[in-house]
């Protein structure tokens, strides 16, 4: 019984961050370095928020407009990187920035309004409701639907090769800024569907910076895994718990900010193993990741 | 039917470098001025904005504090950056300095002893500030691990490790408020009356400059840092070790970086307030944009320091819609950087429309 209660209580957050790191890892497969995910999940989240207020928590609207406004970020980030010569690293960190200012300036007055009307947001679920169940199964089913889109299908293969030598990609007939775009949509909607579902189930209140660093997150759960879907699960329900029951981890002696600090100690760890070790076949960095991907044209 | 494709083509000559950053400075807060009065739906007055920021620029005295210290960070990035390293830990590395001057001001038993607590504070802030850039540069220099998830990463462990001195051992014991004691009197700078700035910053910022300045020209090491830039395989040739020259230049910009984080305790912090991610001045990150705007130049870097700290400090008069000084900031910071990042390719290249019919 008690196993039941903390995979409930833990669930809107593995949920948010699970969502936000399979998005991040079909991004960075396809070798576009994602810095901007912070930045894009806060952003999320304030659209997500003001959104449920100005339509009196439609249930539907504001996933759509959060989802839209992390794709258009998205597209912005992976536009860029794939037709100019330009650093993934800098335009990523630029709408990181960006996003972080945007969402107190998109969110501030929708919280004011807030103040005034007294209006709630999002869905506080009961914690031994079947619904957690329901998502459960869903959003692991979406990570399994992943695995198999990126292993067994031409679009996986495409987005892969992309992310590994676009060069080469390029001659065997892939587009690679075409395959970027589409990974990039797909992946914005989960980081978009991520923050939505922190800010709607999860916090269910906002105030300004409400979300940063849950984005490096969700990024940390994307890097631990080594961007595998499956992994994945473990290491987003790990880092979730984590946060959950930070305060709990007192009683046994150890500070809650080693709980906080833990996620990112891991990511780094991880990232270090999974280039040293044999497990490099399967979990190492995308080889052309954050690469510039150019081909310099002199016809005209 | 006529297809339109947009074709990038590299310049015969390519436009003189400061091209991009002055487009990028005008272009980016024009267009981060209507972006913000889109976004609020007309609530912000773009002359209002403009007038703000025009009057920032205006007065020198009041952003001498961020001047000096974006100054010194955003050289101390220049020097990794010059070795193609990308520290984005600077936020982690200032506050490690932090740490370790206030272990000094507070717990050392020389905080009040005058002149030995400065030097002090500098040399163990300096020093763990380094310690913190090796521990990203080691993995980088001898695995090939990227350093800007690591050091990003980075900056969060320090925040919380931060955050949990501040919040037991350094706790502030009378009204447990979430910061630690003021430190002494005697370990504060000094400041110059009338404006921000203290003159020990001031002076740590021409030391830096020339010392860095000094550094990157006349030696046998910066010119190694310099050359890993561009093509680290010349350094084999030389018998250098490509991994000891990139370590070596996270190690040294992180140590510079540690000399903010020492002048922003001892000048205008005088205490740490936790949680650190929420209270931290920015620096780190914002000295990102400074030193990418003085093209990695060292004789740059003060202007672009200037215009970004002015931007800073416009940000604080413009309180747009209730949204406090931080987003407005980063909304123009966003801009900017954003517009810099794509049109500094412009300068080697030239894109042309082509309408195939």
């Amino acid at each position: 019984m008690y196993i039941v209660q903390v995979l409930s209580t833990t669930a809107p957050l593995m949920l948010a961050y699970y969502l936000a790191s399979l998005g991040h890892s079909i991004v960075e497969k396809s070798g576009v370095l994602n810095l901007a995910i912070d930045g894009v999940f806060v952003l999320s989240v304030a659209v997500a928020f003001a959104q449920a207020i100005y339509t009196w928590n439609n249930p539907l609207i504001p996933v759509v407009i959060s989802v839209a406004s992390s794709i258009a970020v998205g597209l912005i980030l992976v536009y860029t990187t794939s037709k100019l010569p330009v650093s993934h690293g800098a335009i990523g960190l630029s709408l990181m920035f960006l996003c972080y200012g945007l969402s107190g300036v998109i969110g501030v007055p929708a919280r004011t309004q807030q103040g005034l009307t007294g209006q709630e947001v999002g869905y506080p679920i009961s914690p031994v409701s079947s619904v957690w169940v329901l998502l459960y199964i869903v959003v692991v089913g979406l990570g399994f639907l992943l695995h198999y889109i990126l292993e067994r299908t031409k679009l996986g293969a495409m987005i892969k090769a992309s992310g590994e030598d676009p060069l080469v990609a390029e001659a065997l007939g892939v587009d690679v800024l075409k395959t970027r775009i589409l990974a990039g949509v797909l992946g914005f909607a989960l980081i978009g569907l991520g923050a939505s579902a922190f800010e709607l189930l999860y916090t269910r209140i906002w105030r300004e910076g409400t979300g940063i660093g849950h984005g490096w997150i969700a990024f940390a759960v994307s890097l631990s895994s080594g961007r595998h879907p499956l992994l994945g699960i473990i290491t987003a329900f790990l880092f979730a718990l984590l946060y959950e029951y930070r305060f709990s981890i007192l009683a046994v002696g150890l500070p809650r900010e080693m709980a906080d600090a833990l996620p990112y100690i891991t990511a780094i760890t991880a990232m270090v193993i999974y280039m040293a070790t044999p497990l490099k076949t399967k979990l190492k960095t995308p080889k052309s990741l954050g690469k510039p991907f150019f081909k310099e044209e002199r016809t005209i | 039917m006529a297809s339109i494709s947009l074709v990038v083509v590299k310049r015969v000559k390519p436009l003189p470098s400061w091209v991009a950053p002055l487009l990028s400075f005008t272009l980016g807060i024009a267009v981060a001025t209507v972006l913000l009065w889109i976004v609020t739906l007309g609530r912000t007055d773009p002359i209002v904005v403009l007038a703000s920021i025009g009057r920032a620029l205006a007065m020198p005295q009041l952003l001498l504090k961020n001047f000096a210290l974006l100054t010194i960070v955003g050289i101390g990035l220049l020097v990794s950056f010059k070795a193609s390293v990308f520290n984005i830990g600077g936020e982690g590395q200032f506050y490690f300095a932090i740490i370790a001057a206030t272990w000094i001001a507070l717990f050392s038993g020389v905080g009040a002893i005058a002149i030995i607590n400065k030097v002090l504070m500098l040399v163990v802030g300096v020093l763990l500030a380094g310690f913190w850039a090796l521990i990203a540069a080691l993995p980088r220099g001898f695995l090939g691990i990227d350093e800007v998830p690591v050091t990003l990463l980075m900056n969060y462990i320090a925040y919380y490790i931060v955050d949990y001195l501040v919040f037991n051992p350094w706790r502030e014991p009378k009204y447990k408020y979430p910061r630690t004691p003021t430190i002494p009197e005697e370990s504060w700078f000094i400041r110059i009356p009338g404006t921000t700035g203290t003159i020990e910053l001031i002076l740590l910022t021409v030391v830096v400059m020339a010392g860095i300045w000094y550094l990157m020209n006349n030696t046998r090491l910066g010119l190694a840092i310099n050359v890993m830039g561009s093509n680290p395989n010349v350094l084999r040739v030389v018998g250098i070790n490509p991994s000891l020259i990139v370590v070596s230049s996270l190690v040294i910009s992180g140590m510079i970086v540690g000399i903010a984080g020492v002048s922003y305790l001892a000048g205008e912090a005088h205490l740490i307030t936790i949680p650190a991610e929420a209270c931290t001045p920015m620096l780190g990150y914002t000295g990102i944009l400074v030193a990418w705007l003085s093209m990695l130049r060292i004789a740059y870097v003060p202007v672009a320091a200037y215009i970004v700290s002015a931007l800073i400090n416009a940000g604080i008069n413009i309180q747009i819609a209730g949204a406090g000084k931080a987003s407005v900031v980063d909304v123009f910071i966003g801009t900017i950087l954003l517009i810099y990042s794509i049109s500094v390719i412009f300068t080697e290249y030239s894109v042309k429309i082509i309408v195939k019919r």
